[in-house]
């Protein structure tokens, strides 16, 4: 009996934990665009493509330069920092505070460009970059996982506790949270909204890009993964509490737990139904999700 | 040169023409209070100080320096606090957090820990609640703390906008009396009230109505005047 229950426990904890290797890196997703939109109340359709060029960032370090993806991290943080800076004052200035339908669309709009620029560059093929830990398994007990799927994880992990540090701890963080409560309080007191947004949202996007680096190990890209990624940002944030760090950052752990034992029990093409339901039930019922920011 | 200077200010949202040609100035270390009713621009006035609405005519100036054109937190930097209406404190922020964004506003970082010292001595009631989030305070305790938040840096000019709006008469009371206090330290009040018991406090005001000023002049020909005493006395 006993050895029977463990049989079928195996898979269930099989799923579980390659669940929450892969939810991590959702969440790291999921917290940069949970930040544009807690602070400028942005929801920033094109945050998924900087995911994507992330994910090239670690493509050409492998393929162009020799260079083990892991190692790019740093420039792709800064390099999707940068685009997210431009992105910010060139198309999102003028909607910060109102996720109205015309940002919607500039979001969008500016996703496609960021796709199509990709398709002529990068060319429609899907890429990979494994790391040094590609292909290699690590056995815990009964379980295993991908060496780079726990690389991934611990990044993402450790991103994600910096993130709050950085914006609990930090005269930064706290001008970033004065601004996301009132933004009109905040210039009151001497802080420049804008100054705090763009960097705000350079950071947002600078984590995008980590996101995929990390991802890009295990995980091939092409020019529409990035589209294809956004509704798992969307569906954590909102179970998480859009504008919550952490709780985008567990959003993105039950998005992945959810999505593998959907393929283990039922079918991997149809991992993604579940979460669409509970989007729906969270927006129905809770739409400030489990960790929303308290209001007045 | 006037601490602060309005000259010929209009301010307008649209079309429609909230301030109207008002003209005022004050000194150092006085309190001057704007008096009116609900919808007679005083608050208009306000936002047009701080660069939050743009002046449609006419010039804010202090110590000769312009002000029209600067942005919100370039004017709070020149050291002019603003407490709007309504206090609008940050909800997800600890009381503490809630006093330090205005040093880091300010870029005054060096005094940071014997300023929040003194307002905690100040307002000790903040002091019992610098942990809690702004968003669990009474009304009472809000204004303290939106008060707080601007003397921390000990500004040329504090403005009020309606402190004692909302509040119970003995918390209205406590403020105003936390308000006597600060203007003792030396801070200039601009004050701006429907309630004319706060011209107790005032040196010099000015009564506006539907956007204009209606009587300028010293505490006591405001508290004389017609329209005081219709208004607020009932006589």
């Amino acid at each position: 009996m006993g050895a029977y229950l463990d049989a079928a426990l195996i898979p269930v904890g099989q799923a579980l934990l390659s669940g929450v290797l892969v939810g991590g890196v959702y969440g790291l997703m999921s917290i940069g665009f949970s930040l544009a939109f807690g602070v400028m109340r942005i929801v920033n359709f094109a945050h998924g493509d900087l995911v994507m060029y992330g994910m090239y960032v670690g493509v050409i370090a492998s393929t162009a330069f020799g260079v083990d993806p892991l190692y790019a991290i740093p420039l792709s943080f800064l390099l999707m920092a940068l685009l997210g800076a431009a992105q910010y004052q060139l198309v999102f200035k003028r909607f910060v505070g109102a996720a109205t339908l015309q940002q919607l669309l500039a979001a969008i709009g500016l996703g496609l460009v960021l796709q199509m620029i990709a398709q002529v560059v990068f060319g429609a093929d899907a890429r990979s970059a494994p790391s040094m830990f590609g292909g290699q398994f690590v056995l815990l007990g009964p379980l295993f996982a991908s060496a780079a799927q726990i690389v991934a994880f611990i990044v993402a992990v450790l991103c994600t506790i910096a993130v709050e540090a950085l914006l609990l701890g930090t005269r930064w963080g706290k001008s970033v949270r004065a601004v996301a409560d009132d933004i009109e309080a905040a210039e009151l007191v001497g802080l420049s909204a804008q100054t705090i947004n763009i960097t705000a949202f350079a950071l947002a996007c600078g984590l995008a890009g980590i996101a995929g680096t990390i991802m890009v190990t295990y995980y091939p890209v092409d020019p529409s993964k990035g589209l294809s990624l956004m509704p798992i940002a969307i569906i954590a944030t909102t179970i998480g509490g859009l504008g919550s760090i952490r709780g985008s950052f567990f959003g993105g752990l039950f998005c992945g737990v959810v999505q593998q034992l959907t393929a283990m029990l039922w079918n991997s093409a149809l991992q993604d139904v579940p979460l669409y339901v509970l989007l729906l039930v969270f927006i129905a019922y809770k739409p400030t999700g489990m960790f929303g920011f308290r209001t007045e | 040169m006037s601490l602060l200077a309005v000259e010929g200010l209009s301010v307008a949202y649209g079309d429609v023409l909230a301030v109207r040609d008002v003209s005022f100035a004050f000194e150092e270390g006085e309190v001057f209070v704007l008096l009116g009713a609900n919808g007679a621009g005083k608050t208009s006035i306000l936002r047009c100080i701080s660069g939050m609405v743009p002046a449609r005519g006419g010039a804010v100036t202090s110590g000769g320096r312009r002000l029209n054109g600067l942005r919100p937190h370039q004017v709070a930097r020149a050291g002019i606090s603003h407490v709007p209406e309504g206090r609008r404190i940050f909800p997800n922020l600890t009381v503490e957090e809630n006093l330090a964004v205005s040093f880091i506003g300010a870029r005054a970082h060096d005094n940071a820990a014997g300023a929040l010292a003194a307002v905690y001595e100040f307002f000790p009631r903040l002091a019992e609640r610098r942990r809690q989030f702004g968003g669990t305070l009474s009304g009472g305790e809000q204004q303290m703390r939106a008060s707080g938040r601007a003397i921390m840096n000990v500004p040329k000019l504090l403005m009020l906008d309606e402190p004692s709006l909302g509040l119970s008469p003995v918390m209205s009371e406590l403020v105003f009396e936390r308000l006597a206090a600060i203007r003792a330290q030396n801070t200039t009040i601009l004050l701006v009230e429907q309630n004319a018991t706060c011209l107790e406090l005032a040196t010099r005001g000015v009564i506006l109505q539907n956007g204009r000023v209606l009587l300028s002049g010293e505490r006591e020909a405001l508290q004389d005047s017609e329209f005081v005493r219709r208004a607020y006395l009932g006589v």
